[in-house]
């Protein structure tokens, strides 16, 4: 288990903050760990960014990952 | 120099741009979709810049609420149609450029036609609706598509599909494959937003614009940036295209054409009529039909038209309230009506005609103040 840094932004860092810090092994255990911590993110759409680079599978994450949720914005 | 051209010489000064830059802006044909926040900036800015063919698409007319952020627009225009006051106003900041228009919604019936006279499509939209009809339009017209949104004090921007190989190129559904649902985001009618952010990211959309057709910097290709106006950070991450998304895209032209984008945003649904302000109003007059604000107690504008409300929030507790077989249900969007027209749906079946009215009470003031003008 490693402390992994999470920021958020725009719909998601209303209800996270903008910054937190969870202990995970990989992607899924963090998206399970926010949704616990965070009921209201189920049903909410975002894309995960570790490092900067847009993650869609499963990856382990290690000590000084910075993982981002990203939402979609839609205003013009 | 022939073709000299005063109205340029700043750009003709500017070195790694110079003459041959603006040449190239010459030759570009760019189109716009969407005349409002996020289109006054790109299309001031192209359209000052020198273009070669500049297009715009925008079916709204100006609504006071408008002016605030869409600084192509006067007091005067509340009322009047975007793109032909944008064509006046615009024809007058450089009229030595052709400059198209279409008044119209862009669905996946006209879209192909439009998008294919363009080289480089900027999105100024305000939907997810049509922003994802234009992405795979442009996916499947390979057309470069220069992408721009805006939350509350954040924006995005990001490019796509401009990769020369092939098999490198991202696209909007590499970042969210599928749209979401109205009820997962909210739009800008229901947060709000000050009147600068579009201008900043329309800014960064027309400035990728220019990069692009001149070759200067690097390009946001593939990645997504997101700018914070309220501290000035910007973060920008790697798109990655390892999943594909070809089968989320339709496979043609026909294929695209029979595909219904608002549907698959969850903005229409099978079995509940959506309703253009224009119905509505005529349908409201019609005293077997109960017409009912789904909104929370308080909120604002209140409807001036008999009605009775019941809140999204107490409706399921509420149904026996509900006794006549025609139903019209309004809300500040059209996103809580449709949701409480799902949810009338499920509960009564087709005892009930249930329709809503599309853009909500929102999109029914702006008519009314289309027609005070």
């Amino acid at each position: 288990m490693r402390e992994i840094k999470i920021i958020a932004f725009g719909q998601i860092a209303e209800i996270t903050g903008k910054e937190l810090m969870l202990e995970v092994k990989d992607l899924d255990s963090l998206k399970q760990n926010l949704i616990q911590k965070f009921p209201e993110l189920s049903d909410k759409k975002m894309a995960f960014a570790i490092n900067r680079k847009l993650v869609e599978n499963n990856i382990t994450l290690t000590e000084n990952d910075v993982v981002a949720l990203m939402p979609p914005y839609s205003g013009g | 120099m022939e073709n000299y051209n005063e109205r340029y010489a700043r750009h003709y000064a500017l070195s790694d741009f110079g003459f041959e830059g603006q040449q190239k802006l010459l030759k570009a044909e760019v189109l716009v979709i969407g005349a409002g926040g996020l289109g006054c900036p790109v299309l001031q800015y192209l359209v000052a810049s020198g273009m070669g063919k500049i297009g715009i698409v925008d079916h709204d007319v100006i609504s006071l609420s408008n002016l605030q952020r869409q600084t192509l627009y006067s007091t005067d225009d509340v009322g009047k149609k975007k793109v032909e006051v944008a064509f006046q106003k615009l024809q007058q900041l450089n009229p030595e450029i052709k400059i198209n228009i279409y008044p119209l919604e862009l669905t996946s019936k006209n879209a192909w036609e439009i998008i294919s006279d363009y080289e480089i499509i900027v999105d100024c939209t305000d939907n997810f609706a049509t922003r994802y009809l234009i992405n795979d339009a442009c996916t499947l017209l390979k057309k470069t598509l220069i992408f721009g949104a805006i939350y509350k004090y954040e924006g995005q921007v990001a490019v796509f599909n401009d990769n020369p190989k092939i098999e490198n190129r991202i696209n909007y559904r590499h970042l969210f494959p599928n749209p979401p649902k109205p009820e997962e985001v909210q739009n800008c009618n229901e947060v709000g937003v000050l009147g600068v952010l579009p201008g900043m990211i329309g800014m960064m959309q027309a400035n990728e614009v220019i990069k692009i057709i001149t070759g200067l910097g690097e390009i946001l290709d593939g990645k997504l940036l997101t700018f914070n106006m309220l501290n000035y950070e910007i973060f920008t991450v790697d798109i990655s295209n390892e999943n594909s998304v070809e089968n989320l895209i339709p496979k043609n032209r026909e294929a695209f054409e029979l595909t219904d984008y608002n549907f698959l945003c969850g903005i229409s649904s099978a079995g509940i009529q959506d309703l253009s302000p224009e119905d509505f109003i005529e349908k409201i007059s019609d005293d077997q039909t109960l017409t009912v604000d789904v909104r929370e107690i308080g909120e604002l504008p209140k409807a001036d038209f008999e009605h009775i409300q019941i809140p999204l929030s107490e409706l399921n507790d509420r149904f026996s309230e509900i006794k006549n077989k025609d139903l019209i249900l309004f809300c500040q969007s059209g996103k809580r009506s449709l949701k409480a027209a799902e949810i009338l749906l499920e509960h009564f079946g087709n005892q009930k005609k249930i329709s809503h009215l599309k853009g909500g009470i929102t999109a029914l003031q702006q008519i009314k103040n289309g027609k005070n003008s």
